[in-house]
């Protein structure tokens, strides 16, 4: 198999901070991304970016075309969202879940996004009864596989097979890369310790997150729940119960431990990828996600897609310029795709037509083990 | 999630009765009113009781209870939203400790079940308060 080169790109979603905090609105934001060169692939939360979404006006989408043109940038993906719980008295039946996605792809369609990032709520049944609708609009639906699932995840897996069986290249899924984590991040930690907690209570909770990664995914949902109880046990012994329920949450939820290689299950399906990271460290890596790995891994099967960085550690880093740190990131993806024997895509004039071929070829293709290291 | 962006420095208003602030969204993508669970606010360590408390975003005011239904209306992450409620608050130069707790569902994510995943965030910040009319 030919070696693949990502387009390289970015999610708004990393400058959260910057957007809400009003620092950036989102034109500006767009030049910030193509002055600085996150791009070329621009991926955007509809719900976060746009006022009114999924209602999009003919005259908005034309300018908003027209700017990421004159910027140079390549549409990546929409992100939209399954709602299920938006009523509070009950889930969306799958009925009404699909017609809740409808104007959502929609409106991915009418702003150019070629893929749209759909949620796990929607089951196999529903994911096929979208594909034409995804066909008519031109837009792959690439369901995101995010921690506390995985690759191997039985929900996951029964996705796939009815992928193969339906055979459309309209459906495939988005890799988060959140779920095949190497540790707690770092940058966490510091945060927990500017709020008070001792060196000890924050080892105790780097040792027990390594300990579950050492286990892998947890088996099944009771097993959940008893590393979650774990972690907030830590914070109840310490006198600090709120930093327990904050270690749990994220310490099952946000550092997936499954295996960089566990991508493999998926991997001529994958359309595209969410390169979720916490923080760069002082030597210029990322410290708990393993990304020259991960690079690797697509590389050598052959993924041409883009990879949006999505930095996640702004939750709680109010200390470092999520810009800076972005950047960062991207030169350690850089180095390793050419580490890999490839390279990253980072001109548009490449990346565009790229990405066309890459949404309209279906993968035929068996992955491969080798190189994987993880 | 950025609870320290909840409340809106510099916002506190009162009309001697009833007092309000304004607030931002403690989450990342917009959320119809149906996904805003419970608010509380206080001034000075005084709540304002619970079926005094409004609501204001997009130019409309509701009831809490009224929110629970809705899915027109959508809280958009720059956008503030206003929470009013009966305290009486003076005004002038000094200052007073302003208290929001939120409480939201975050619709996508299923976390046991048919239960979605409920964030509770809170916010103090210090202001003096300026008169003006406020929603009832």
């Amino acid at each position: 198999m030919s070696l693949g080169a990502p387009i390289q790109g970015v999610t708004l979603y990393s400058f959260t901070r910057a957007f809400h905090g009003r620092e950036y609105d989102l034109e500006q934001l767009l030049r910030k991304v193509a002055d600085d060169g996150y791009g070329p692939g621009l991926e955007i939360v509809g719900y976060s970016s746009f006022r009114g979404f999924p209602a999009i006006d003919d005259a908005f989408a034309e300018r908003f075309r027209e700017l990421v043109d004159e910027l140079g940038l390549v549409q990546t993906s929409l992100a939209i969202n399954a709602d299920i719980g938006i009523h509070r008295d009950r889930l969306l039946t799958d009925d009404e879940l699909i017609e809740y996605m409808r104007p959502q792809i929609e409106a991915a369609a009418k702003l150019g996004f070629p893929i749209a990032r759909v949620q796990i709520s929607l089951e196999p049944d529903s994911m096929e009864r979208l594909a034409p609708l995804a066909e008519k609009n031109g837009v792959t639906l690439a369901l995101e596989v995010h921690a506390d699932q995985y690759a191997s995840h039985p929900r996951i897996l029964a996705l796939r097979d009815r992928y193969e069986k339906v055979g459309s290249p309209f459906l495939g899924f988005t890799a988060d890369w959140g779920a095949t984590t190497s540790g707690f991040a770092p940058s966490l930690i510091e945060a927990y310790r500017r709020r008070g907690a001792s060196d000890e209570l924050l080892a105790q909770v780097v040792a027990l997150w390594d300990e579950f990664s050492q286990e892998g995914p947890p088996a099944d949902q009771a097993d959940h729940g008893q590393r979650f109880g774990r972690f907030t046990a830590l914070g109840a012994q310490s006198g600090r119960p709120d930093l327990g329920i904050d270690f749990a949450i994220n310490g099952t939820g946000l550092f997936g431990p499954a295996r960089v290689d566990d991508w493999l299950e998926i991997m001529p399906w994958i359309r595209h990828i969410h390169g979720k990271f916490f923080g760069i460290d002082e030597t210029g890596e990322e410290p708990s996600v393993p990304v020259r790995d991960l690079i690797r891994l697509f590389v050598e099967n052959g993924y041409n897609g883009a990879i949006s960085s999505e930095y996640e550690g702004w939750h709680w880093n109010n200390w470092q310029s999520a810009f800076e740190i972005v950047g960062g990131e991207q030169a350690v993806q850089r180095s390793a795709a050419r580490d890999a024997g490839s390279q990253m895509v980072t001109d548009a004039v490449t990346a565009r037509p790229q990405l066309h071929r890459w949404l309209s070829e279906r993968s035929e293709t068996k992955p491969t083990t080798t190189g994987a290291r993880a | 999630m950025i609870p320290d962006r909840i409340i809106e420095q510099g916002t506190l208003t009162t009309d001697g009765t009833r007092s309000a602030v304004e607030v931002r969204i403690p989450w990342y993508r917009a959320l119809p009113g149906s996904c805003i669970s419970e608010v509380s606010f206080s001034v000075d360590g005084v709540p304002a009781p619970a079926e005094s408390l409004r609501w204001t975003m997009n130019g409309r005011t509701f009831r809490l209870a009224d929110l629970a239904d809705d899915i027109e209306q959508w809280w958009f992450p720059v956008d503030s939203a206003v929470v009013s409620g009966d305290i009486p608050v003076t005004t002038g130069a000094d200052d007073h400790r302003v208290d929001v707790e939120l409480k939201l569902y975050i619709p996508y994510i299923v976390i046991d079940g048919d239960q979605v995943l409920r964030i509770e965030e809170r916010d103090s910040k210090t202001m003096p308060a300026m008169t003006t009319e406020v929603a009832a």
